[in-house]
C-alpha cells in the first residue's frame, strides 16, 4: 500500500555557504507604477503588489548608457500599506530582495524598505 | 421458572439465557431487564428455549419486564434477525433499533412530563407585551390564547426552543399546568388534489396491490406529483382502517412535507420519526405508532423499524438517496429492509425517485419490481432549460462564469429568485503555498485542511480538527498563502461584491448550525426576503420555492474525478435534483451548469432531460466491470493507529477469504488496498473488496469469514463488514 511522497522542492545543487554571507539586497530608484487592490493573507496580512520603473544612466563596459528597467514587487505586512499610501507615478527608493514566486517566473522585488529619494521630495514626472 | 434467550446490546454475536418464573406466558419480543456481570442491561426475548447449552445452576434470573415499553412485533423481531444476518452483525444489537430511545440504558423510564398547560389570567395579560422581536415567543402565545389547554407535545412540536421558554412562563405563573384534554377527533376529508392519468393508474396499481406484497417503482421526473401519489394511496390505506410508513431521507424534509401530509390528510394522526428529535417526544411517537394510534407515521431511516400493527403500505421517498444507508454501526440500506418489511408483512411498497438507484432500476426490468411511470410534470410549464457554459475561461470573475453572472442580474432585475449550488462548504477547499507548493494538511488524516474565513481557521471535513490560519508557509516562511479553489463562504463574498444590492444568504451546514436558522432562512426564502442563495446540497433536496427561477451550478465536474464508481450516478441524480428546484410554479426556471467538459455523457443526457440514457451507459459500464447491480459487493474494513497492524491483519483475512471462496463457488476476494482516505483521524484505514455475482454465496462466505474474524482479528484493529457498500472510500 504505497504512499504518495511529499512533493519535493528545488533544490540547486551548489555549494553552500552559511545564510548569513549570503547577499541578497536590491535598492531601486524607481517610479510606482500599475498598483493592484490592497489584499490581505487568510491570516489578514495585508499584500500589494505592483509594478516598478527604474530608468537611469549607468556605465557598461567603460562607456555610458541609459537604462530602463520594470519589474514586479510586492510588499507584505506593514510596508503593504505604506506602499498603498503612495501615489502611482511617484518617484521611490525601494530596498528590499529578490524571489521567485513560482518555479520559471520572473523574480520579483519583495520591499522590505520605501524611502524618499535622495535629492529632492517625491517628483511627479 | 423457565429459559428466556434474550439478545443484548453487546457487541457479541450470540444471545444469552436467562430464568423467569413460569407463571407469566412470555412471547418473544418482549422487553426485559436483566444483569450481565456488573451490567444492568435492556435487552429483547428473541426464543424461548426448552434447554440450555448453560448448567441450569449457573443462569441468572432477570430483573424484571420491561413493560413500560412497547414490545418488539413479531414483524419486527424477524427484521432485526433479517438484517442481523444480512449485514453481519450481532442481533442484540441490530435489535437496539427496535426498541425506542428512551429504554436504552435499561434503567425504568421516568415519569411522564405533565402533558398540558393553559394560559393563566396574568399570562394573558403579560404575553401581550412580548417584545416584536420574540417570535418564537408569539408563535407559542398565540397557541394558547385560546384559553383552552394544549398538550405540551403539540407546543415543543412548533420549536425545539419551546421548552425553556414554557418553564419560565410557568414560573411566573404565566401559564398552569392542566389536565391534557381529550384528543379531539380528527375528522375532514382527504384534500387531495386531482390527479393526472399517470399518477391516477399508478395510484389504482398501488391501491388494487393493497393486501398482498408487491413492490412498485415509482418513476417520476421532477414536479411530476410523485408526493401526490403516494397521498393518494395512503389516503386509501388510512380509509381502510391501516397505517401508512413513510421514509424520507432527510430531517430537514420533515417539517414542510409534514405539513403538506396535514392539510392533505386532516384525519389522520401523524407522527415524525427521526434522530433529532428529543428523546421523550420520539417514545411518545413510538407508542403512538405502537398502539396503532398514528395513522402516519413519516421518518428517516430508523424508522423503517417502528412498530405498526396496523401496516398497510410502506413508501420510500427519494429511494436513490445515500442517506437510507447507515455508515457505522448495522451498515443498513433502509430501502432494502423497507422492501423486506413491506414482504414480511404482505403489503405494498413504493420506491418514489426521479433517478432510481441501478439496483432499483436493475429489479424492475428482471421484472421484480413493478414500473409505476411519471412521464410529465404534473404542473404546467416545461422542464428548466439547462445550460452548460465554461467553467474556466477569461471573463470567469471568482469562479462565476459571465453568462452565469449575466442571468442572475437579469433574475436580480426581474425580482426572481437565484441559487447558486457548490457541493462545498467553507472558504476554499485548501491553502497552498505558491512559492513551495506546500498544502495545509490535516495531521490526522489523508486529506486537505479547509479554509474558515470567517471563524479564521484551518478545518478538516473528516475528522473535524480545527487549527489558526498560519501566518506563514510553515516549510518556506511566504506569508502570500493562496487560499485555492471555492467554498460556499468565498462565493457569498464574490457575490456580494458583485450584487452589492442584493439579499444574499448563504445556506450550509456552518450557516445552518444553531438551531432554528435554518427554519428562518427557510422562511425568509419563501417570503421572497432573500434573493440569491449560496447553498451545498442541504439546500435542494425536496424544498419547494416558488419565487426561485435560476440555479447555477459550480464545481459539479468534481465528481467526475471521483474514483467512486457510483460518484456520475450520483452526479446525476443531484444535478437533476437541482435543476428542480428551479421553477416549479408558473415561472420557467433555468439552469446554469459549470463545467469543462459540456461533451460529457452525463451532462448530454442531462440537456435532454433523459434518465434512460444516462441509465442505459451506468448499466452497460456495471456490467462491463461486474459491479453492482450486475454483482453484489462487500468490504472488509479495517483501521488501526499502526499500518503494519491493518496489513498483517488483512493478509490473513485475505489468505483465509481466498481459502473460504474456493468451497464456495463464485465468489472472489480482492487484495488489501488503503482506502481512498488511507488516514483517518489518527487512524489508517484499508479494505478488502469481495464481490460476488450472487447474494446467496456471498452471504454463505460472509458468514463462515466473519466467524474468523471474530475470533482472529487483533485487539488493535478495528473492523466492519459492510455488505452493499455505497461508497468504496
Amino acid at each position: 500500500m504505497p504512499r504518495r511522497p511529499p512533493p519535493r522542492r528545488l533544490l540547486l545543487p551548489l555549494p553552500q555557504l552559511p545564510d548569513e554571507l549570503k547577499q541578497n539586497r536590491l535598492t531601486l530608484t524607481a517610479i510606482l507604477k500599475s498598483r493592484e487592490p490592497l489584499r490581505y493573507s487568510p491570516a489578514g496580512i495585508p499584500i500589494l503588489n505592483c509594478r516598478l520603473v527604474h530608468q537611469s544612466e549607468q556605465v557598461e563596459a567603460g562607456l555610458p548608457r541609459s537604462v530602463t528597467c520594470e519589474i514586479p514587487a510586492v510588499a507584505v505586512g506593514e510596508v503593504a500599506k505604506v506602499l498603498h499610501s503612495k501615489q502611482p507615478e511617484t518617484e521611490w527608493q525601494f530596498t528590499g530582495f529578490l524571489a521567485t514566486k513560482r518555479r520559471f517566473e520572473t523574480a520579483e522585488l519583495h520591499i522590505v524598505e520605501i524611502k524618499e529619494t535622495p535629492r529632492a521630495g517625491p517628483q511627479d514626472t | 421458572m423457565k429459559l428466556l434467550r434474550v439478545a443484548l446490546p453487546v457487541p457479541v454475536f450470540r444471545e444469552f439465557d436467562y430464568l423467569a418464573p413460569a407463571a407469566e406466558a412470555v412471547l418473544p419480543g418482549r422487553c426485559v431487564r436483566v444483569r450481565l456481570g456488573p451490567r444492568r442491561l435492556l435487552g429483547v426475548v428473541v426464543d424461548l428455549p426448552l434447554e440450555s447449552p448453560v448448567p441450569r445452576a449457573t443462569l441468572l434470573a432477570i430483573d424484571s419486564y420491561a413493560d413500560d415499553l412497547p414490545q418488539v412485533p413479531p414483524d419486527v423481531l424477524a427484521l432485526a434477525r433479517f438484517a442481523a444476518d444480512y449485514y453481519q452483525y450481532p442481533l442484540g444489537l441490530a435489535l437496539q433499533h427496535a426498541v425506542p430511545p428512551r429504554g436504552r440504558q435499561g434503567a425504568p423510564l421516568r415519569a411522564e412530563k405533565p402533558a398540558a398547560y393553559r394560559l393563566t389570567a396574568a399570562g394573558a395579560a403579560g404575553l401581550r407585551n412580548l417584545p416584536a422581536r420574540a417570535s418564537r415567543q408569539a408563535q407559542l402565545a398565540a397557541a394558547l390564547a385560546g384559553g383552552q389547554s394544549i398538550a405540551r407535545a403539540e407546543l415543543l412540536a412548533n420549536s425545539p426552543a419551546a421548552g425553556a421558554v414554557l418553564a419560565r412562563w410557568l414560573a411566573s405563573g404565566w401559564i398552569e399546568l392542566a389536565a391534557p384534554e381529550q384528543d379531539p377527533e380528527r375528522e375532514g376529508t382527504a384534500l387531495l388534489p386531482d390527479l393526472n392519468a399517470a399518477q391516477a393508474t399508478a395510484v389504482q396499481a398501488i391501491v388494487a396491490a393493497a393486501a398482498s406484497f408487491q413492490t412498485f417503482l415509482l418513476h417520476g421526473v421532477t414536479a411530476s406529483g410523485k408526493t401526490e401519489v403516494y397521498l393518494s394511496a395512503a389516503a386509501a390505506a388510512i380509509a381502510r382502517g391501516q397505517q401508512v410508513l413513510m421514509l424520507v431521507p432527510e430531517i430537514n424534509l420533515t417539517p414542510q412535507l409534514a405539513d403538506r401530509i396535514r392539510r392533505a390528510l386532516p384525519f389522520a394522526r401523524i407522527v415524525l420519526l427521526h434522530s433529532n428529535l428529543p428523546d421523550a417526544q420520539r417514545l411518545v411517537a413510538w407508542r403512538q405508532a405502537a398502539e396503532g394510534d398514528a395513522q402516519f407515521v413519516l421518518g428517516t431511516r430508523l424508522a423503517v423499524f417502528a412498530p405498526l400493527p396496523r401496516l398497510g403500505l410502506v413508501v420510500v421517498d427519494e429511494e436513490h438517496d445515500m442517506s437510507y444507508k447507515q455508515q457505522d454501526g448495522l451498515r443498513y440500506v433502509a430501502r432494502d429492509l423497507a422492501v423486506y418489511r413491506a414482504r414480511l408483512r404482505g403489503v405494498p411498497v413504493v420506491l418514489g425517485s426521479a433517478t432510481p438507484a441501478m439496483e432499483t432500476l436493475w429489479q424492475a426490468r428482471a421484472g421484480r419490481y413493478l414500473l409505476l411511470p411519471l412521464p410529465e410534470r404534473a404542473i404546467a410549464g416545461a422542464p428548466p432549460a439547462i445550460r452548460l457554459v465554461p467553467q474556466r475561461d477569461k471573463q470567469t470573475i471568482g469562479g462565476i462564469a459571465a453568462a452565469l453572472r449575466a442571468a442572475l442580474a437579469a433574475n436580480l432585475a426581474r425580482g426572481e429568485q437565484s441559487l447558486l449550488f457548490i457541493n462545498r462548504r467553507g472558504y476554499a477547499p485548501s491553502l497552498l503555498c505558491a512559492a513551495c507548493a506546500w498544502a495545509a494538511q490535516c495531521h490526522r488524516c489523508s486529506a486537505r485542511l479547509v479554509v474558515h474565513l470567517g471563524e479564521q481557521c484551518l478545518r478538516c471535513h473528516h475528522c473535524g480538527h480545527e487549527e489558526p490560519v498560519p501566518r506563514a508557509c510553515p516549510r518556506c516562511g511566504d506569508q502570500d498563502l493562496l487560499p485555492l479553489g471555492f467554498g460556499t463562504q468565498r462565493l457569498e463574498g464574490v457575490l456580494r461584491e458583485l450584487f452589492p444590492a442584493a439579499r444574499i444568504a448563504r445556506v450550509d451546514a456552518d450557516s445552518t448550525r444553531r438551531k432554528g436558522t435554518w427554519a428562518s432562512l427557510l422562511q425568509a426564502i419563501l417570503d421572497r426576503e432573500l434573493d440569491i442563495l449560496v447553498g451545498t446540497q442541504m439546500m435542494v433536496k425536496g424544498h419547494d420555492f416558488p419565487g426561485l427561477t435560476l440555479v447555477g451550478v459550480l464545481g459539479a465536474d468534481n465528481a467526475l474525478y471521483s474514483a467512486d464508481f457510483r460518484a456520475t450516478e450520483r452526479l446525476f441524480a443531484q444535478l437533476t435534483q437541482v435543476s428542480g428546484r428551479a421553477g416549479r410554479a408558473d415561472l420557467p426556471g433555468e439552469v446554469i451548469i459549470q463545467t469543462d467538459f459540456p461533451a460529457h455523457p452525463l451532462y448530454q443526457s442531462l440537456l435532454r432531460h433523459d434518465y434512460e440514457a444516462h441509465a442505459e451507459s451506468l448499466l452497460a459500464e456495471r456490467r462491463q466491470l461486474e459491479l453492482p447491480p450486475c454483482s453484489r459487493l462487500a468490504l472488509l474494513r479495517a483501521e488501526a493507529a499502526q499500518r503494519s497492524a491493518i496489513e498483517s491483519f488483512l493478509a490473513a483475512a485475505h489468505a483465509e477469504g481466498q481459502e473460504l471462496a474456493r468451497e464456495s463457488g463464485g465468489v472472489r476476494v480482492f487484495p488489501a488496498v488503503a482506502a481512498r482516505m488511507a488516514r483517518r483521524a489518527g487512524f489508517e484505514r484499508a479494505h478488502i473488496l469481495v464481490q460476488s455475482a450472487a447474494m446467496r454465496p456471498l452471504q454463505d462466505f460472509l458468514g463462515a469469514w466473519r466467524a474468523w474474524l471474530v475470533d482472529n482479528a487483533p485487539r488493535n484493529v478495528r473492523w466492519a463488514l459492510d455488505v452493499d457498500p455505497q461508497e468504496l472510500d
